[in-house]
């Protein structure tokens, strides 16, 4: 009998992922068509509905010319990290039963998701700004490539963050109420409202700790041509995400009969 | 190849620890088909479920290079808010296979009528287990594992079953765990024995059965 080949491993998995992500889209979003446009829509009109009430009660935009962009910047970024570490976190509960097919691992579930959510963001932020930029509230982004790699970089440390949060939960389910505490106030320490640049040193000091508002600023990088950040350093958001995310696969390997 | 190499395995339920294998090892022979006995609770299902790799073993290795097939009519891998043709469908891409053939076969095979355009939480148990099984004959499996065979359906469609499982048995091999000395004699040649703390393997399912005879008798 022959042995498997790397490249049949390899292809075996891209085949298992892929279907994987087309089961997972269609337990999420149903059989209606619609089911996809709303999952769209509703964070979109969520943000929008934020971007709106900010601009309400909006002084001058903290930066650049529309309050939107700004707001919008901030909100939706951490909006796809939220999503990654909250859903990925129950990833290995939900897909329990797929473990009867002894081709499925556990990983590949959660992969298969984080492609699913990247895929949907990346839907809702193109509508986004794209509606943005076609209404005049925003300019063409100055550097689109620095966009795609802050997406990417938001991806990365959503997938580091909640694969940890899968094995951490898979453990011990208390972890579920303690991470929504300790993660609450990202809202404020992210940058959303305000220009991280121009705050007094000391809070710098203390604010460049929280890796999503480099991924932030990253964006509004990508977007302004003279955002000159001094806080943003792009190595610091995807080091701490691949850090995170081998913690993560090691939590995976380490702990794995403690889950069966 | 399908081989257990230093195996071991225990569960610890409400501090009572059960050793299932302890330093177990063997090679199956990969051109035969072995039954598994034992009494209950000794272990043969843990035994099934890390030949094909849903559970891993404590210490050890399992080498596995065959492609093993779910439990036979097992069909808790189903998504229930799924139509049986979605979850024919996802299957048959894990396993990439041809999504159409697989999905002519199992229709015509489970004999579910319109019904396979319906969730699977709609479905009988026997419509279930109809669809399982036309599913795992579908997918060629190099080895098919079989915890206890329930027969399934009127007699026409277990008439069918058996043909169309005969059929599989001249290209893959079976590893079955079962109770039935009949149904071990029927479709095993050679076997493993659970004897307490020991696995004993037969060459030769006669002495299997009359150790398995002894082994009940005590």
């Amino acid at each position: 009998m022959k042995l498997i080949t790397t490249s049949d491993l390899l292809s075996l998995q891209v085949r298992v992922i892929a279907s994987l992500v087309l089961r997972e889209a269609r337990a999420t979003f149903g059989t209606s068509p619609f089911g996809y446009v709303w999952a769209i829509i509703t964070p979109t009109v969520s943000v929008a509905l934020l971007v709106f009430i900010f601009s309400l009660i909006g002084r001058q935009p903290p930066f650049g010319s529309s309050l939107a962009l700004f707001f919008a910047t901030g909100i939706l970024t951490l909006q796809f990290y939220t999503e990654l570490s909250n859903k990925l976190m129950t990833v290995f509960d939900a897909n329990r039963a797929l473990l009867t097919y002894p081709i499925i691992k556990d990983v590949d579930t959660l992969i298969a998701r984080a492609l699913l959510i990247a895929a949907t963001y990346a839907m809702i932020m193109f509508i986004f700004y794209a509606a943005l930029i076609l209404l005049g509230l925003a300019p063409l982004p100055a550097r689109p490539e620095h966009l795609v790699a802050a997406f990417l970089a938001t991806w990365f440390l959503g997938l580091g963050f909640g694969s940890l949060n899968a094995i951490i939960f898979s453990l011990w389910d208390t972890w579920g109420q303690i991470e929504k505490i300790l993660t609450r106030p990202l809202f404020f320490v992210s940058g959303i409202f305000y220009v991280p640049s121009q705050l007094p040193p000391q809070a710098r000091e203390v604010l460049q700790w929280n890796p999503v508002l480099h991924l932030v600023e990253w964006f509004r990088h990508g977007f302004y041509s003279n955002y000159n950040s001094t806080i943003l350093d792009i190595w610091y958001p995807v080091s701490i995400g691949a850090a995170l995310f081998l913690l993560g696969l090691a939590g995976e390997r380490f702990f794995r009969k403690a889950r069966f | 190849m399908l081989a257990f190499k230093n195996v071991s395995k225990s569960y610890r339920l409400k501090g009572i620890k059960k050793t299932i294998l302890s330093d177990f090892t063997f090679e199956f022979p990969t051109d035969r088909n072995i039954g598994i006995m034992g009494k209950n609770g000794v272990g043969k299902s843990t035994m099934m479920r890390l030949i094909a790799g849903t559970e891993p073993p404590d210490f050890g290795h399992i080498f596995r290079a065959p492609r093993i097939s779910w439990p036979l009519g097992f069909s808790g891998g189903f998504n229930g808010s799924m139509t049986g043709i979605e979850n024919i469908r996802f299957v048959s891409r894990i396993y990439g296979q041809d999504t159409k053939r697989v999905i002519e076969y199992v229709t015509a095979f489970a004999e579910l009528g319109r019904s396979i355009r319906l969730p699977i939480k709609t479905y009988s148990s026997g419509m279930k287990a109809r669809l399982a099984f036309g599913l795992s004959m579908a997918i060629d499996f190099d080895v098919y594992l079989i915890d206890e065979i329930t027969a399934v359906g009127d007699e026409d469609f277990k008439k069918k079953s058996q043909a169309v499982f005969q059929d599989k048995l001249a290209d893959s091999q079976i590893i079955m765990v079962s109770h039935s000395p009949t149904t071990i004699k029927q479709y095993c040649d050679c076997g493993l024995l659970f004897e307490g703390q020991t696995i004993r393997f037969f060459d030769d399912v006669a002495d299997l059965l009359s150790a398995y005879a002894d082994l009940n008798r005590r």
